[in-house]
Formats: structure tokens, C-alpha cells, sequence
């Protein structure tokens, strides 16, 4: 593996392979999560357990309400545990991690600033000075066509383009684990297969550990290395599945017998976790 | 791809019914402008028929005509003489309240203890008639150009800290969470998110700065006068110099026009920079 002439700051061409499996990266034991609002408690992860081993790319699959959001904030550190506990890294989570990084349903950039500024941000807030990573944010916006539109500000883009870039501003800083939230829900299915493409192209370059949100059985099925589905509220895990598709995906991939018959069968764990409650 | 293909047609269709009908293809930036401007014309045309039309006496209205007459003929010296301190402490005290208001809304925002200790008695302070107060600044300034700047201050700030405070408290909560994944301080939030979200909200308080800054000084020179266009108003008042007091309000409105501009011209130079 070569290393970038930057030195400190690893390329993203360059990234180790993948990692001892034998202990878990992030392990998520009997997770509870209970809101307590003036019109009572509302039990929003019943009791979710799993592990992830380093490198994953990790769907989660589940019913509008059912506490996916609510338990990636939980992996974040935004949001408090009930009971139970969350380890990442061998450290239990507490607080936001520095080694993460997170894409949101709404790209959240932040308007007055350029689409570089905006990728830049997390190291503008960590380190002060950005210089030594403007090398990297080239890659990255490189990666997913928007370079030549670095001087441009977020409402100058389309939907699509905007959730580029907070994709970029998520790998940044080289996270361990990225965590994405429905990233791509807010688009129409053209811009959403492309972006489906795109992070499948990042990833097979990135190869970290990400943890992805979704409502889409097809993208799920096509992005992830595994994918949990989890049931409605008193929300579980409630189906664990390996997708071993070889790499890189493609996106004919979808027309394969295998693909749909892993959509279909998703689709029922999918519903009876609905009846479930 | 056939759908998109066959919505392109009749997009561009809809276009062209769109297009206004002939005779308003005036560009509507320049019509934001021609418009009024043709309106204001008309109605001092109109006047200055009325008032012989009427035959109204020109101590009780007189024509424009006759108002610009005297404009130029005392605009040197007497009347420039009286709107330069005018202006000058219009100013002063219009810079001042901005940045007392900014502060002010900045400190709030970021402490809750003295928001909550502070916030409601500022608001309540603004229940008070504020002109009635104007002869206690006297008390407490003398009859200099403090009493009246200290004056102008106190009723021009709250505009500022009203709307600063909002843009402070407004932004959006996403935003606010990205921060808090990034484990960013306090004082970045601030600096970063919170102050440019602010920015547009703050302009807006302080374009009601300006016409109120000008009210406080002018109110001012009504209590304490030597100088001052106020003072020439009232001067002119008991001369029954009406033209006079009209040419007078016409300076004070051209520069509370030009104040107002410039201030917006200042905000939209930062808009740009910061592309918001
Ligand atoms: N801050 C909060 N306060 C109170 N209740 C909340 C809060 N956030 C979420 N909830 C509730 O917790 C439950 C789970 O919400 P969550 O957003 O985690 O679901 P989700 O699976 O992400 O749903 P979706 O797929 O629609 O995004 C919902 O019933 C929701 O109303
Ligand atoms: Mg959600």
C-alpha cells in the first residue's frame, strides 16, 4: 500500500484492509430507549442487540417509527441510552466520537458557505485550519463529479448534488464508521439509483464500517454486506441476514435472479415484523 | 426516460403561456423601481395643482415648486449648517445601538440564566412611551449632544436585539445536531452557524435603526435645541416659515433615504459574500 506525499492524512486509495474480526468493532447490548414527553413515555427501542464487525456496510431495514433513527443517534452519542449499552471501538458510548462521521435524511449544509467550505467544516471545527486536508476534499468531491462546483453554495445544486457533498463532509475527516440516516430518501429514484451507485463506488474505496438507514429493500440489497430488519414498536431485531453479492456492485446486478429473491424474502421478514405487535 | 422526454414539451408550452401579454414585458426589477417612482411623481404633480387649484395659502401647505425654491435658496448655508450635527449624531447613534444591540442579543442568547433574568425586563422597559423620557435624559446629560445621542440610543437599540435574537435562537435544529456530532464548542455554534444564520435578521432590525436613531435625535433637538434640523423646524414654526419647515423635512427625509440605502447596500455587499 502506498501512502499519500501529504503523509499524516491517509489517502483514500490507501485504506488497510480489512481488520481482525474476531472481537466485535461495535457491539449493541440489550439498547432500550424510552422518550419521556408530557403525553407519556414513549418506548422507542424496546431491546436491540448485535454486533458489527469492522469493514461491514450494515442496513438497517425497518418500519416508519420503529426506532432506527433513534438508535443511530444512540451509536452517535446524540442521544442518551435508557439502559443497556452501546460499545464502539472497546469504549462504551457516551458523547459524539471523533472518529465519526454522519449523513443525515437533509443534507444540512450550511448555506453561506461553498460546497468545498461546507465539506471542509468538520475539520475547520477539529482543527482550526483546513490546508492540510484540501488535498483529500479534491478526492472526495472528485469521486462523486462535484469538483468543478467546489466555489458553488449549497442552494446553487440540485437535491441529489447537495447529499453528495454531505456525503464527502462525512468521510472527511477518514471516520471509522460512517453512520447515515435515510440519506437518500428525499430523492426521485433516478437521482437515487445514481447515488446508490455512487456510495457503492465510494465504498468499494473507502471499505470502512458504516451503518445505513433506509426504507428501500433494493438499496439496501445492493449496498450492504448485511442487513438487520427490524420490527415495529416494541421495536427488536427481528431478522439478521448476510448478502455475500461480489465486489463492486453493478448496478445490473438488480436484474440477477438472487437479487430478487433476497428482495422478495426481505420484503416478508419485513411485514411479519409488522405483525409482530 | 420516456416520461421525462414527454414532460419536456409541455413544460416549455406552459412557458410560453406564461409570458405576460404585450405592453408589461417590462423587466420586473426595473418595474419595482418605475413603478413606485411614477406614483410618488404623480402625487406631488397633483399637489402642486391642488394648492392653487384649492387656493389653499401657502403657510398652511405650500407647493412643492415653492419648497424647492427655498430648499436651494437656504440650503447654503442655513439649513446644511443645521443637518450636519443632525446627521452626524444620527449616526453616532445609530452605530452605537447596532453594536450595543448585537451584544446585547449575543449575550442573551448564549446565557440562559441572564436571559431569563434580563429578557423580560428589557421587553417591559419598551412598554414605556419612550419619547415622555426624553426630557430626563436631559436631567441626566445636560442640554449637550449626549443627552440627545444617549436618547436616540435608548429607543433605536431594541429593534436590533429583537431581531438579532431571533436569527440567534432561529437556526435550524439539524444544523444544530450536525454541530453537536461534530463536538463542536459553544463558541464555534456561535461563530459558525448561529452569527451568519443571524446576519439577515440582524440587518432587518437595524434598517428600523436607522429611521429611529433619526426620531430620537430629532425629538431630542425639539427638547434641547440649538442646532439641528429639528431645531430649524421648530425655529421655522414660529416664524410661520412653512416652507422653510418643509424644506427641512424634505433634507431629513433624502438622508433617511440614503441611511436606509446604504445600510441595505451594506447588507446585500455581505449577503453576497456569504452567499446567503
Ligand atoms: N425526540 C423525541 N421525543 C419523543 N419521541 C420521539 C423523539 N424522537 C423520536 N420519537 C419517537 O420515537 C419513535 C421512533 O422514532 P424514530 O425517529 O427513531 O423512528 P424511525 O424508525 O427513524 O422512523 P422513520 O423511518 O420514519 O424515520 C417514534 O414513535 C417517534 O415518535
Ligand atoms: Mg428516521
Amino acid at each position: 500500500m502506498t501512502t499519500h506525499a501529504t503523509g499524516s492524512i491517509p489517502a483514500i486509495r490507501s485504506l488497510k484492509p480489512l481488520t481482525d474480526t474476531s472481537t466485535p468493532y461495535i457491539s449493541v447490548e440489550s439498547v432500550r430507549k424510552v422518550y419521556h414527553t408530557a403525553d407519556g413515555d414513549i418506548e422507542a427501542v424496546s431491546k436491540v442487540d448485535f454486533d458489527i464487525n469492522s469493514g461491514d456496510f450494515v442496513s438497517i431495514l425497518g418500519p416508519s417509527g420503529c426506532g432506527k433513527s433513534t438508535l443511530m443517534m444512540m451509536m452517535g452519542g446524540l442521544e442518551t441510552i435508557s439502559s443497556g449499552r452501546i460499545v464502539i471501538g472497546g469504549e462504551p458510548v457516551t458523547a459524539p466520537r471523533g472518529d465519526l462521521g454522519y449523513v443525515f435524511q437533509d443534507p444540512t449544509l450550511l448555506p453561506w458557505n461553498t460546497v468545498l467550505e461546507n465539506v471542509l467544516f468538520p475539520i475547520r471545527l477539529r482543527d482550526g485550519s483546513t490546508r492540510k486536508y484540501h488535498d483529500r476534499a479534491q478526492e472526495l468531491l472528485e469521486l462523486v463529479g462535484l469538483w468543478e462546483f467546489r466555489n458553488k453554495r449549497p442552494r446553487q445544486l440540485s437535491g441529489g448534488m447537495r447529499q453528495r457533498v454531505a456525503i464527502c463532509r462525512g468521510l472527511i475527516n477518514d471516520p471509522a464508521l460512517l453512520l447515515m440516516d435515510e440519506p437518500f430518501s428525499a430523492l426521485d429514484a433516478i437521482s437515487r439509483d445514481d447515488m446508490n451507485a455512487a456510495l457503492a463506488d465510494i465504498w468499494d474505496r473507502f471499505h470502512k464500517t458504516a451503518i445505513f438507514i433506509t426504507h428501500s429493500i433494493r438499496e439496501a440489497v445492493f449496498l450492504s454486506d448485511r442487513i438487520l430488519v427490524m420490527s415495529r414498536r416494541p421495536s427488536t431485531v427481528c431478522y439478521d441476514i448476510r448478502v455475500d453479492f461480489p465486489r463492486p456492485r453493478r448496478m445490473e446486478m438488480q436484474e440477477t435472479l438472487e437479487f430478487n429473491e433476497l428482495c422478495g424474502l426481505l420484503r416478508k421478514k419485513i411485514e411479519e415484523g409488522y405483525k409482530v405487535s | 426516460m420516456t416520461q421525462s422526454q414527454m414532460i419536456q414539451p409541455a413544460g416549455s408550452s406552459a412557458m410560453t403561456v406564461a409570458t405576460p401579454p404585450v405592453g408589461w414585458k417590462l423587466d420586473p426589477a426595473l418595474r419595482a423601481i418605475i413603478l413606485p417612482a411614477v406614483t410618488a411623481a404623480g402625487l406631488i404633480a397633483l399637489w402642486e395643482a391642488a394648492v392653487p387649484l384649492l387656493g389653499i395659502p401657502h403657510v398652511l401647505l405650500p407647493p412643492p415648486s415653492a419648497i424647492a425654491v427655498r430648499l436651494v435658496q437656504l440650503f447654503f448655508p442655513l439649513i446644511l449648517q443645521h443637518a450636519i450635527p443632525t446627521i452626524l449624531e444620527s449616526l453616532i447613534a445609530f452605530v452605537i445601538s447596532s453594536i450595543l444591540g448585537v451584544v446585547l442579543a449575543g449575550v442573551l442568547s448564549s446565557s440562559k440564566i441572564v436571559r431569563e433574568a434580563l429578557y423580560p425586563n428589557v421587553v417591559f422597559f419598551q412598554l414605556i412611551p419612550k419619547i415622555a423620557l426624553a426630557p430626563l435624559f436631559i436631567v441626566w446629560f445636560g442640554i449637550g449632544s449626549e443627552s440627545r445621542i444617549a436618547f436616540s440610543i435608548f429607543i433605536s437599540f431594541f429593534p436590533v436585539v429583537v431581531a438579532t435574537l431571533a436569527g440567534l435562537d432561529n437556526v435550524d435544529r439539524e444544523l444544530l445536531r450536525l454541530c453537536k456530532a461534530l463536538r463542536a464548542s459553544e463558541w464555534q455554534v456561535f461563530r459558525d452557524v448561529r452569527i451568519p444564520f443571524a446576519i439577515p435578521y440582524m440587518f432587518s432590525g437595524m434598517k428600523i435603526a436607522t429611521t429611529f436613531s433619526i426620531i430620537g435625535i430629532i425629538v431630542g433637538e425639539f427638547v434641547t435645541s440649538q442646532a439641528g434640523l429639528g431645531y430649524l423646524i421648530l425655529f421655522a414654526s414660529a416664524q410661520a416659515e412653512t416652507e422653510l419647515i418643509f424644506a427641512a423635512i424634505t433634507v431629513l427625509c433624502i438622508f433617511g433615504l440614503v441611511f436606509y440605502g446604504l445600510v441595505a447596500m451594506a447588507e446585500s455587499y455581505l449577503r453576497k459574500k456569504l452567499g446567503s
